[in-house]
């Protein structure tokens, strides 16, 4: 497939997600970022979209710009939730993708 | 790729990669400030929030030019794709671009009848006699690798290294000039908080979504030039990585700083092109 067209796909995920990720955080939480409690199901998402975006050679059997994009999608998942809300799974989910990263770089 | 569609690409990645930036620079300014910020996709929304509220049209606004005014803007940053990104054309024709690119933010301002449009109208004027010289950095680069052509300029720096460590002051005007058409920006005159929203003050519903394009593709298409003229080409993921950079960078200046005065602003830029282009001069003298 044309590079182009794959950078499009990613932008386009990465743009459909945080709306996604706008509207169900507003739902979710009807008050602004006070308590500063880590969302479950956030975490595990941005955990496994980091991971498939930083390291997806790991999964050979899919196409690359499958699993990127569906990393994308969930990393916007998470970065696009309500103001405040996110940022903790985020820096989790980053970290946790780097570390694997880098862990695969010193064997490889 | 057909033409057609490799322009429409471009364009649609320009104007939802300039959007995302631009919300991002917001969100960053917004955490300098310590204050939590809108989403990063929040200029995007609200291009597309501006596609369905209501348009009118001032009384005073001088039809129809007041309507085509936008579709202009657009039409010249997609004509800044097709010579940018599409065709890797002439950076003259950009310069061309840029000039028109002020001219049509004069107009906008003048053709409302809004006397914060007409103030900005005046600004943007008086701020082109500012910028223009800024891009005058054209020519040091000409001077410096013999072409204007931005796929020459590639080669160039394929063969000799990025042109930052080459013109160094010429990048700085550059930068200066990408910084005054950063929203917030100390030399963002034209839309100055005192004068509304300036010359979009009157613009709303498509009209303001058209101009929302518009920015975007522009911010966007500055700061491609900018990473391709001086630090080469680069890859799509280089791309986003500089634009980032450059954005935050923006977004920490902007934070950090007021909107000058007119008239301080102007003296400002003016003095850092004849800065610019002294020091280039000299500098490719002497190397």
């Amino acid at each position: 497939m044309d590079n182009q067209i794959i950078y499009l796909i990613y932008i386009l995920s990465f743009v459909i997600g945080s709306i996604i990720g706008l509207v169900l955080s507003y739902k979710k939480y009807t008050e602004p970022f006070i308590k500063k409690n880590m969302d479950m199901v956030a975490l595990i998402m941005a955990i496994i979209g980091w991971v498939l975006v930083l390291n997806n050679p790991l999964l050979m059997v899919i196409p690359y710009y499958i699993t990127i994009t569906i990393g994308i999608f969930l990393i916007a998942l998470v970065i696009g939730m309500r103001p405040g809300y996110g940022r903790y799974e985020t820096v989790i989910g980053f970290s946790v993708a780097g570390i694997i990263w880098i862990i695969r770089m010193g064997l490889t | 790729m057909n033409l057609m569609a490799d322009i429409l690409l471009n364009v649609i990645i320009a104007f939802l990669v300039g959007s995302v930036l631009f919300g991002l620079q917001r969100k960053i300014m917004a955490r300098i400030q310590m204050r939590p910020g809108p989403p990063i996709i929040q200029h995007l929304l609200h291009t597309f929030k501006f596609f369905i509220k209501e348009s009118a049209f001032p009384k005073t606004a001088a039809m129809p030019f007041y309507i085509a005014i936008t579709a202009m803007l657009c039409a010249i940053w997609v004509a800044a794709v097709i010579v940018g990104p599409v065709t890797e054309g002439s950076l003259l024709l950009f310069f061309a671009i840029y000039a028109l690119h002020k001219i049509v933010e004069h107009n906008a301002g003048s053709s409302s009848g809004s006397p914060y449009g007409k103030m900005s109208c005046v600004r943007a004027v008086f701020s082109a006699a500012a910028e223009l010289p800024l891009f005058a950095v054209l020519i040091i680069i000409y001077l410096k690798t013999g072409t204007m052509n931005i796929g020459n300029i590639v080669t160039y720096q394929g063969q000799y290294g990025p042109l930052i460590w080459g013109i160094p002051l010429a990048a700085m005007m550059f930068f200066v000039l990408i910084l005054s058409k950063a929203p917030y920006s100390p030399f963002a005159i034209t839309k100055g908080k005192d004068i509304i929203s300036g010359y979009e003050t009157e613009h709303f519903g498509l009209l303001r979504g058209y101009l929302m394009i518009s920015e975007s593709i522009a911010w966007y298409m500055l700061l491609w030039i900018f990473l391709t003229v001086f630090i080469g080409g680069l890859s799509p993921i280089g791309y986003l990585i500089g634009m980032i950079l450059i954005s935050a960078l923006v977004a920490l200046i902007n934070a950090t700083t007021p909107i000058l005065n007119p008239n301080h602003s102007i003296m400002v830029q003016v003095s850092l092109a004849f800065i610019g282009v002294l020091g280039s001069i000299i500098l490719l003298t002497v190397y």
